[in-house]
């Protein structure tokens, strides 16, 4: 038996094997290298041999012929018309609660109103028809005097609503909430569409979503400035209201307090003239 | 339309329960495989297969991507292939086939293939087993993952988390080994 020694300079085992495989992971002018090794080295040549042998063999093992027939358990996948709404992005989800919210405050019917009868802030489900019957159901009022005290008890109701009040239907963020449903439901129905269909390759979806998530995110914001320059909008107004109010009932004081004080000028003239009466009478008398 | 494994994720992940069937044809037969040739018991290997593809089916959410969908099942089952070993206390065992049943081998064999060559062909694959069962469990996964999956050493090393060089020398130690098994065998046969 002869061994013959190998002067290979690198990790020949490594070099070995790169060789043997020859994945693409190897790099060129390693290979090159191994490859002139080779030509002139009878050990690497004869391993190389020996293990392409045994690849070969190899080769010939397989495993026994599996006996299942795996699928997704159904169990633990729920149908699909069982998740619908999981078809739906989380983004549509979050702006439906919002719409949803944004609907309940509209049904609700806020109204703030300064009046004779003091500030009135009022929510309730109710209707035109029934905001002009005094005395209406379901509906909360905190009324505050001209003090800004708040006296909790409750008003008459009919009293507080005013042709002019604004109701939801003319609500300036109804405009945003309606356009927001119509854009979700458009979006909805394109996602049940592409869902069902199956149709729609995924990074075009991915973009899809993207851009919606952008415009919804856009209309959001939109919505919510217009919002909050309403609410700014109706606090000036209110305090407008307010100040008013607070004008009126002063000039209505003033009046009123010239009215006792001209009242009772008046009445001291008479009392004076009728005393003056009562001298000149008593000292006729006292002449006589 | 073939679809590509990521594409069958981002549908499953999106509940379509269809699109991980698919994922599970494709890949149940290289699962199987990788758990027998490293568990060496076909009960258990259908067990580990199974339970990769739960565990995927679960973990499926949380996939992002950032490895390709066959490596990223490969580890799960490596893992769980890695449990059982654990669980077992003792090195996993390629069992031979029970004695071979002529006339079931006849039933499959091929054409053109006559019984002698069958059972000699059966016979080289029981003995391939018997010298895969000898490896240490890193030099069966390395010479299992290259020679039956054809991955790249690269793609070794990142399944395994260990050196490139560390799989290129299991690779060879592995080789190694049943190349002097796999002699003494044909000697004993001549």
């Amino acid at each position: 038996m002869t061994t013959s020694l190998c002067g290979y300079p690198g990790d020949r085992d490594e070099a070995l094997v790169t060789y043997l495989y020859d994945d693409g992971g190897a790099d060129a002018g390693e290979r090159a290298l191994f490859d002139a090794h080779v030509e002139s080295c009878a050990r690497c040549r004869d391993d190389l041999d020996a293990l392409r042998g045994v690849r070969t063999q190899l080769a010939r093992w397989s495993p026994p012929e599996p006996k299942f027939g795996m699928a997704a358990p159904q169990s633990a996948i729920r149908s699909p018309q069982s998740v619908w709404w999981r078809a739906v992005p989380a983004w549509a989800q979050v702006a439906a609660a919002l719409l949803f919210v944004g609907i309940s405050a509209g049904i609700a019917n806020l109204d703030v109103r300064y009046d004779q009868s003091g500030l009135s802030v009022r929510t309730g489900w109710r209707s035109p028809a029934r905001d002009a019957r005094p005395g209406g159901q379901g509906s909360l009022n905190v009324v505050q005097g001209p003090a800004g005290v708040a006296q909790g008890s409750p008003m008459t109701r009919g009293s507080a609503v005013a042709p002019g009040t604004a109701s939801s239907a003319s609500a300036p963020w109804r405009a945003d909430l309606v356009a927001l449903e119509r854009q979700l439901r458009t979006e909805f129905r394109s996602t049940q569409t592409s869902a069902a269909a199956s149709a729609q390759p995924q990074p075009a979806r991915t973009i899809g979503d993207a851009e919606v998530i952008r415009r919804v995110r856009a209309l959001l914001d939109e919505s919510e400035k217009r919002q909050q320059s309403e609410l700014a909008l109706r606090v000036a107004e209110v305090m407008r209201e307010v100040n008013a109010q607070r004008q009126a009932d002063l000039v209505k004081i003033d009046r009123t307090l010239g009215t006792v004080q001209n009242n009772l000028g008046v009445e001291v003239l008479k009392n004076r003239q009728q005393l003056n009466q009562m001298n000149l009478l008593y000292r006729a008398s006292q002449r006589q | 339309m073939t679809w590509t494994d990521e594409e069958l994720v981002a549908r499953s992940i999106g509940g379509d329960s269809d699109s991980f069937n698919e994922l599970v044809l494709r890949w149940e037969r290289p699962i199987y495989a990788l758990a027998y040739r490293t568990i060496g018991r076909e009960e258990d290997a259908r067990d580990v297969c199974q339970e990769t593809f739960l565990r995927a089916f679960r973990a499926l959410p949380g996939f992002r991507g950032q490895a390709k969908f066959s490596s990223w099942l490969y580890r799960i089952a490596l893992n769980l292939c890695r449990d059982w070993v654990r669980r077992e206390r003792r090195t996993p065992v390629v069992q031979p086939p029970e004695d071979v049943d002529l006339m079931e081998l006849a039933a499959a064999a091929e054409p053109s293939e006559s019984i002698e060559d069958l059972v000699a062909r059966k016979d080289l694959a029981r003995v391939v087993e018997r010298a895969m069962a000898l490896l240490p469990e890193e030099q069966r996964t390395a010479i299992v993952l290259k020679e039956y999956h054809g991955l790249t050493f690269q793609e070794i090393a990142e399944l395994v988390g260990c050196p490139l060089s560390t799989v290129k020398t299991r690779l060879y130690q592995g080789l190694t080994v049943l190349r002097r098994e796999l002699a003494k065998n044909n000697k004993a046969t001549l």
